[in-house]
This record gives structure tokens, C-alpha cells and sequence, in this order.
């Protein structure tokens, strides 16, 4: 016991020694004008990532893992968001910090509530209600009408939608005894998932529209007891995927600067090739912060960060990157193995193929393995909205990893 | 001045990064082996025998024994095992010279011990099968 504790403070204290380097490697750079407000930010923040894993394993009977992985996936993160634009990266650290109370408070909100499983049709509504909010008072930012803005903040409300849909099919698939009785049950689901998807494509954001269909469908093919639906949903996915592919100019182009980008490198190909270039600048241990050319890319600071963490501090800290999302969707899905509840079984599974699902699509886009879609790196690339909501799932992810079916017998 | 210190950041960084996954791995390693080896020491244990999923309570794969233990649906007992057809101090298990002895608290429904209802006090040998409830033990002494 006692051994093990000393075991847990090695990763804490090298993540601390890592952002501590950091801090000084900006020092260093400015050292003629030095920004106070920098040192004071990165203190606090450091601080604040020990304090809470600290806490977080004197409050949570969970995995200990989780916080310690997504923390040294944002101190990578702010490193690089900070390099590509100073004043982004103290707005990340600020979004960081809301983000970790965002953790706790979702923690203590969803261990305090019972009866999450019960509540289907509330998440399905709330989701259309959303959606349609979206439409009447969206604004299109960079070709995607996924945005809302009030006053000085924007926020994606599809970003709180990915967690609403994962306790939809949660509790659809806890319940799935009751359910199955209804008639058409399942195909009501299916129909209300096919509604989201045709919300999200109107809406032109195609990477979302993918990570909606995978999440669903593994989950579908763990759950669902009719066989049959699993393959009209994949026949369905790949007719409509066709059917966009002929009908859509904007699928199509994803498609052609996939096949072929160096033909339109001058346009639509351009984003895709200097990120390219940039990866294969950078070499296995990268030009060094701050002496690489990240700023050629189009949205270096958020769908394309992938690519400027490879050029300037090497493919190693890329395999790194990759390495550290692997270990999270492994121990998400030891969470979901040990769970005996099965609404946060599911959630637990939920989850982790979102964090994977959504790595996976924005990794293979950037190294041109798979069609880019633009969508963030959970945790790493800049972005407020996605940001909170990643740390929200973190925080169910931590309430389902621990014993909840002990705490519930103990009130008989 | 800057480039030579960021030169020889991004190899400290690498390490870095490194070495946190290796002892985040490692330390779920020794999570993992932590669990299948606290069955296999040198001691004397129950080990389920229903397949765990097919429970509908908590009950763990494994019950290492101490000098005495009951078990029962009641939180006072050692071994709590929300079994409807056990009773809130269901058995006891007790060591004597190495042996251990099982007895009945006067249990609703009973303890069988290789398929006979016991009575009293019954001494156990290794390989003997327990059902208390809808549960079944193997009883392993590895001394």
C-alpha cells in the first residue's frame, strides 16, 4: 500500500517538472519583455492540475489514471497553442481551469443524482431542442452553422449534444427490456439518431456526422438484440454516404483533396499539404518550439495542432500524443468492463469510443490517412466549448469508475 | 541563446513524455497484476464458481480468509452478499490448527457443502463446494 502511493506521485511530479520547463523555455524567449500575467496564469495553472489530481484521489474510490492521461494531453496542448499565438493560449489555460471545475461539479452532480437511466426521451428532446435553437440563432463560422453567440462568447452546441446522445442510447439500451416491447422500439431510436445526422449535415459539419454514426453503431452491435438493424444501418449509412458524396460539393471535395491534394495545392488542397509538409519538416524529434513554421497551416490551433506538435517537437511527442489517447480508451474501457451498473456501463463505453472516435478521425485526417473532417483533438487543440464538454465527459467517466452499485444497496 | 536552450528542450520533453507514459503504464500493470495475485498466494481462499455476470449482486471472484469470517447479507459481516436466499448472518468460517471449520447460523435456507445440508460444525477440505443462497464456492487451502 504504502509503496503504491509513492508510485502514483512519479507521474504527477514529471507532469509538474514538464510544465515547469515550459514556463521557463517562454521565459527564456521573452526575457527582455516578460509578461507577468504568463508567469502568474502558468503558476496557477500547474498549481491547479496538482491540487485536483491531489484531491482526486483522496475524494473519488475510481481510476486515478484518467485525470493524470487528459492533463498531460493539455499541458502538450497550451505548450503548442501557446507558441502558435500568446494571447489563444492564456484563453486555453483559462478555458482549462473552468474545465477542471466543470469536472468536479459535473462529478458531484451526476453521483448525487439517481435515476439517470430513466430519463430517455428528456435527452432526445433536449438534443432536438438544441439542434433546433442552432438553426434559429446560429451563426455560420468558417462554413459550419454550428455556432451560437451570445455577447463576446461562442459556443457549439453539438459539443453538449455528443453527451446527451451517449445517455440517450445509454438509457435506451439500460431500459432496452422496456423498450423492446414497444413496437418498432429500436427503429424509433435509429430514426431519431438518422434526425441528428440530417441536423448535422445540413449544418455542413461532416466530422461530427461521423462521430455520431460510430458512436451509435458500436454501441448498436454491442447492445442490440435485433441483428438485422445493425446491417440496415450500415447499408443505410453507406447509401447516404454515396448519396451525399454525388449531391454535395463540400463531401466531395473533402473526398478529391484525400485522393489527390497536390494538384489543387494552390486552393482547396492547400491545408492539407502544408500540414503535410510540416509533419515531414519536423522529422522524429522536431525543429525545436518556436523555430518551426507552424503558421503556414490554416487553423493551426485547432483541427491542424496535430500536425504543428509533430513539426516542432518531433513524431516522437506525435507517437507520444497517440500513445497517451490509447492508455485513456484502454482504462475507459476497464471502466466499462468492471461497472456492474448498466446505464454507466454504457455511458463508460460511450465515452471512451468518443474520445477514440474522435482522436482517430482528426489524427488520420491530418497525416491524410482517412478524408479530413474538421473536428478537435479532445483535450489538445484550442476551443472553449469542446474543451468544457470533453471535461464533462471526464467527469461522468470518473463517477462511472467507481462502485455505484455498493452506495445504492447501503440506502434499503 | 533561445535556439540552443529549445534544442535541448525537445529531447528533455521527449523523455519526458516518455517516462509518463512508461509509469502510467507501469502503474496499471501492477493495478492489473495486483488483482489476479492476491488469489494465487500461499493462502486459503473462496473462489466463485457461478460465472459473475450471471448474479444479479456484487460478488467478488475471490475471498482470501482470515482467522474468522462470516458471511451473510447483513453490512456486519465480512463477506456481504445481497442474495435474497441469504440470511443477514448467514455462516462463519473459523480457523482451528490450520483447519478451518464452517458453521451455520441457523440460516433460513441452509448451507450445503458438496450437496449435503450441514447441521452443525463441518470440517472443510480443499476442493469442497459451498452454496450459500444462489452462490457457490470452491474452498482452497494452499497451506
Amino acid at each position: 500500500m504504502f509503496k503504491k502511493r509513492i508510485n502514483y506521485k512519479v507521474p504527477r511530479n514529471l507532469l509538474v517538472l514538464f510544465e515547469l520547463l515550459a514556463l521557463f523555455l517562454i521565459f527564456a524567449h521573452d526575457k527582455d519583455n516578460f509578461n507577468r500575467n504568463t508567469l502568474i496564469l502558468g503558476m496557477a495553472l500547474i498549481s491547479i492540475i496538482y491540487i485536483s489530481s491531489f484531491i482526486l484521489l483522496r475524494i473519488s474510490t475510481g481510476d486515478n489514471y484518467i485525470f493524470l492521461i487528459v492533463t498531460m494531453l493539455i499541458s502538450i496542448g497550451i505548450i503548442m497553442i501557446y507558441r502558435i499565438d500568446p494571447e489563444l493560449g492564456m484563453k486555453q489555460i483559462i478555458w482549462t481551469g473552468i474545465g477542471i471545475l466543470l469536472f468536479f461539479i459535473s462529478y458531484f452532480i451526476i453521483k448525487s443524482i439517481k435515476g439517470w437511466k430513466n430519463w430517455t426521451l428528456l435527452y432526445g428532446g433536449a438534443s432536438i431542442a438544441l439542434f433546433l435553437i442552432t438553426f434559429i440563432f446560429g451563426s455560420r463560422i468558417k462554413g459550419s452553422l454550428n455556432w451560437i453567440i451570445i455577447g463576446k462568447f461562442s459556443f457549439q452546441p453539438t459539443e453538449i449534444i455528443k453527451i446527451l446522445l451517449i445517455f440517450l442510447l445509454a438509457s435506451y439500451y439500460a431500459n432496452y427490456e422496456k423498450y423492446k416491447k414497444v413496437k418498432y422500439g429500436s427503429y424509433c431510436l435509429i430514426g431519431t439518431l438518422y434526425l441528428f445526422i440530417a441536423f448535422l449535415f445540413v449544418q455542413k459539419d461532416l466530422g461530427t456526422v461521423i462521430l455520431f454514426y460510430f458512436v451509435f453503431s458500436a454501441i448498436q452491435f454491442i447492445y442490440e438484440e435485433n441483428r438485422r438493424l445493425i446491417l440496415y444501418n450500415t447499408l443505410f449509412f453507406l447509401i447516404s454516404g454515396l448519396i451525399g458524396y454525388f449531391m454535395f460539393s463540400h463531401v466531395r471535395v473533402r473526398f478529391e483533396t484525400w485522393l489527390n491534394p497536390w494538384i489543387y495545392i494552390d486552393n482547396k488542397g492547400y491545408q492539407i499539404t502544408q500540414s503535410l509538409f510540416a509533419i515531414a519538416a519536423g522529422g522524429f524529434f522536431g525543429t525545436g518550439i518556436g523555430l518551426g513554421y507552424p503558421d503556414f497551416i490554416p487553423e493551426v490551433h485547432t483541427d491542424f495542432i496535430f500536425s504543428a506538435i509533430c513539426e516542432e517537437m518531433g513524431i516522437f511527442t506525435g507517437i507520444g500524443l497517440i500513445m497517451l489517447f490509447l492508455i485513456l480508451v484502454y482504462r475507459g474501457f476497464k471502466i466499462a468492463l468492471s461497472q456492474d451498473e448498466k446505464f454507466f456501463k454504457i455511458v463508460a463505453l460511450g465515452i471512451s469510443i468518443l474520445f477514440g472516435i474522435q482522436s482517430f478521425i482528426i489524427f488520420g485526417g491530418v497525416l491524410k490517412m482517412i478524408p479530413l473532417t474538421g473536428i478537435t483533438i479532445p483535450f489538445v487543440s484550442y476551443g472553449g466549448s469542446s474543451m468544457l464538454a470533453s471535461f464533462i465527459a471526464l467527469g461522468i467517466l470518473q463517477v462511472a469508475s467507481e462502485d455505484l452499485n455498493l452506495e445504492e444497496i447501503e440506502h434499503e | 541563446m533561445y535556439n540552443i536552450v529549445s534544442l535541448i528542450f525537445k529531447y528533455v520533453f521527449i523523455v519526458i513524455i516518455y517516462l509518463f507514459i512508461l509509469s502510467i503504464i507501469r502503474l496499471i500493470y501492477l493495478d492489473i497484476r495486483g488483482i489476479d495475485t492476491t488469489a494465487l498466494d500461499n493462502t486459503t481462499y473462496l473462489k466463485l464458481i457461478n460465472r459473475k455476470d450471471s448474479l444479479p449482486f456484487k460478488v467478488e471472484e475471490y475471498y482470501a480468509l482470515k482467522d474468522v469470517i462470516r458471511l451473510g447479507r447483513a453490512n456486519n459481516n465480512e463477506i456481504i452478499i445481497r442474495d435474497p436466499y441469504v440470511s443477514k448472518n448467514h455462516l462463519k468460517l473459523v480457523k482451528d490448527e490450520g483447519d478451518y471449520y464452517l458453521e451455520d447460523l441457523n440460516s433460513a435456507n441452509g448451507t450445503y457443502v458438496n450437496g449435503n445440508r450441514i447441521m452443525d460444525v463441518v470440517r472443510l477440505k480443499n476442493g469442497d463446494r459451498i452454496r450459500v443462497g444462489q452462490v457457490e464456492f470452491l474452498y482452497v487451502n494452499r497451506e
